[in-house]
């Protein structure tokens, strides 16, 4: 059975408490105090200490609020006509995004590694050993996602394990266990397909056009990553949250690259065998 | 909604200022916001590479292209004592001071034995040190035999052991498939990650980075029968010739490989890494020795000065790849770009 998650960015509040369970869950040292002046999200990205982040869109639209507001409907972001005449949307929308390993079907990161320390488990997650990590640091640039980065003081790779420990003991992830407004959510791949399916019908009825699944072969496991098993229902662009539309295997082309390396090899042999002729 | 916010709000409508209710829910509309990034912040990392990856790049090529032009003069039947002997120990240094260099870069330098744990045809980085390996304990076979006919082990039954049980020719022919793919794989080496600079020239990087390492290899050649007074004549001509050839074709392939990164190449030509770049590689790594062994009659100063340029062009060159990966993988703008259409390599590409 192949396991992982279904995050649904729609109702996420941003309070972060998979960012914490998860740090405490797997011991995850702070990554210091820091105060980017963006946004209320100061933890800022996914990395070999933070394996889940919540990104903080604040995303203001230039509209413009008149008429009858109904406060919480605006921050619901209702969009059916309100009464009064009211015109919503002014303030744009301001959007909570969990962000995880994707845990790709054909991850770039396991076949970059030259240890064999990055495996699929017996979840079918991508999951990395660390007594045999040595550090060499090639998984860090072949992730699409940016989602690995070496660990100072440490020097190994770290991610997402998909609390693989929690998981052999038969318990969900820290982070969606924790979860209160179950954004995240964990179980079969197979099924978590169909509930995404479900909610962005659910959310198309509502008039809310623009979600998306994200994670699919199609869209965001693109370029024979061939899907991830983490994913997401989306409500902008994937580059609102910083994940790319259409990312790619980087490996696909090593044989390539082998070829015209070895036809270079050859041109160049018979280039110096002509030099030596008088 | 309460009715005190409801009637606030009402009030509030009496007195828009710009058209818009003062509240401070309402947040500014900022223009820097309509990107579509996440303030900034690279969608992948960097890698961590310090000055060793571009070192190793640089004399692995060195070890790999000198292996080459020894191996094919014996093969012609060319045997010059002097040239064997400066490529031998060449090949020896560079593979001695190689891993050391790679695995200084790791984060758990004791457990580099792990990369031996597993062979991965598609990662270049396994391939890379199995190779790696595979050049080193081949070109130290050699060099131990060379060793032993300059006499440096004494006289004694190891030195008749290495001399009678190292069929010289054949290993040598047996060394340069690997000694070769060190040299190339360096350029698959980085193309296969998600830099958009390094992933967009995947065709061309391995040939770059051979030309590249021939090129450095034949200089440095140059340079030791120079300054040592040594090699015959026919040695030195060749390797003025081939100098001249790989030195248009690398020209040749760096700028192929600037038009097949178009716009994700700009890094290149960035305010930190252009002097290295445009200055170190291209004016004085290629053109001023280009000049040099193109122009006029040979001589023995130019040729130990375009050597040493071409050396010198050859770590630039390297150098100035790694850096600007580096910008090219925290630019937003580049990444999203190169993953967002056709741009980036796909599995149906033709190679």
């Amino acid at each position: 059975m192949a396991t992982g998650f279904l995050t649904d960015t729609t109702v996420c509040i941003g309070c972060k408490a998979c960012e914490v369970a998860c740090k405490q869950w797997n011991q995850l040292p702070a990554d210091g105090y820091e105060f980017t002046g963006d946004s209320y999200d100061n933890t800022k990205q996914l990395s070999g200490t933070t394996w889940r982040h919540v990104a903080f869109i604040e995303n203001p639209k230039k509209r413009r609020l008149t008429g009858d507001v109904d406060l919480v409907a605006l921050a619901e972001d209702v969009t059916e006509p309100l009464p009064g005449g009211a015109e919503l949307d002014a303030l744009g929308r301001w959007a909570f995004m969990s962000d995880v390993c994707k845990h790709c079907v054909a991850a770039p990161c396991q076949q970059a590694c030259p240890t064999g320390s990055i495996i699929r488990n017996e979840f079918d997650n991508v999951y990395i050993q660390p007594d045999i990590c040595n550090g060499c640091g090639y998984c860090v640039p072949a992730c699409p996602y940016g989602v690995i980065t070496q660990v100072p003081n440490d020097g190994r790779a770290f991610k997402c394990t998909l609390c693989y420990d929690r998981q052999i003991d038969g318990l969900e992830p820290a982070c969606a266990k924790a979860c209160p407004t179950n954004s995240i959510m964990f179980g079969d791949v197979e099924d978590l397909k169909e509930l995404a399916e479900e909610r962005v019908q659910q959310l198309h009825d509502k008039g809310y056009t623009q979600a998306y699944v994200w994670g699919t072969p199609e869209v965001g496991g693109t370029g024979g990553i061939e899907g991830n098993h983490s994913k997401f229902i989306l409500m902008d662009e994937p580059e609102t949250y910083n994940l790319p539309k259409h990312p790619y295997l980087p490996q696909e082309k090593v044989k390539g690259g082998v070829i015209a390396g070895a036809v270079a090899a050859g041109v160049l042999g018979a280039v110096v065998a002509l030099a030596f002729r008088d | 909604m309460s009715d005190a916010t409801r009637q606030d709000l009402s009030q509030s409508n009496g007195h828009v200022g710009n058209g818009r209710p003062e509240t401070s829910h309402h947040p500014e509309t900022d223009a820097k916001r309509e990107d579509k990034h996440y303030y900034g912040i690279p969608p992948i990392k960097h890698a961590h590479w310090t000055w060793q990856i571009p070192v190793y790049f640089w004399i692995g090529g060195i070890g790999a292209g000198t292996h080459l032009f020894s191996t094919v003069a014996q093969l012609l039947g060319h045997e010059d004592a002097a040239l064997k002997r400066a490529s031998r120990y060449t090949v020896l240094v560079t593979m001695i001071l190689s891993p050391i260099f790679l695995i200084w870069d790791l984060g758990r330098p004791e457990r580099f034995y792990n990369m031996m744990r597993i062979l991965k045809l598609r990662s270049p980085m396994s391939t890379q040190s199995w190779s790696l390996l595979m050049f080193g304990n081949l070109g130290g076979l050699l060099a131990a035999r060379q060793a032993a006919s300059d006499g440096l082990l004494g006289r004694n039954v190891l030195s008749r052991l290495l001399l009678k049980l190292i069929p010289e020719r054949l290993l040598s022919v047996l060394t340069l498939p690997f000694g070769l793919f060190v040299g190339f794989n360096t350029g698959n080496l980085i193309s296969a990650t998600s830099v958009p600079i390094w992933a967009r020239n995947w065709a061309l990087m391995a040939p770059t980075f051979l030309a590249s390492g021939l090129s450095t290899a034949l200089s440095w050649l140059s340079l030791v029968l120079h300054l040592t007074h040594s090699g015959e004549a026919k040695t030195l001509r060749a390797l003025h010739r081939a100098e001249k050839a790989t030195i248009v074709i690398e020209a040749g392939l760096i700028a192929a490989s600037l038009v097949r990164m178009s716009r994700w190449g700009k890094p290149l030509f960035s305010k930190s890494v252009a002097p290295l770049f445009v200055g170190g590689a291209l004016l004085s790594g290629i053109a001023a020795p280009a000049a040099l062994l193109f122009s006029g009659k040979e001589t023995r100063g130019k040729s130990i000065l375009s050597s040493l340029l071409v050396l010198a062009g050859g770590l630039a060159f390297r150098f100035s790849l790694i850096k600007a990966g580096r910008i090219s993988a925290d630019d937003p703008e580049a990444y999203f770009s190169f993953a967002s259409g056709e741009s980036a390599p796909q599995p149906e590409d033709k190679v």
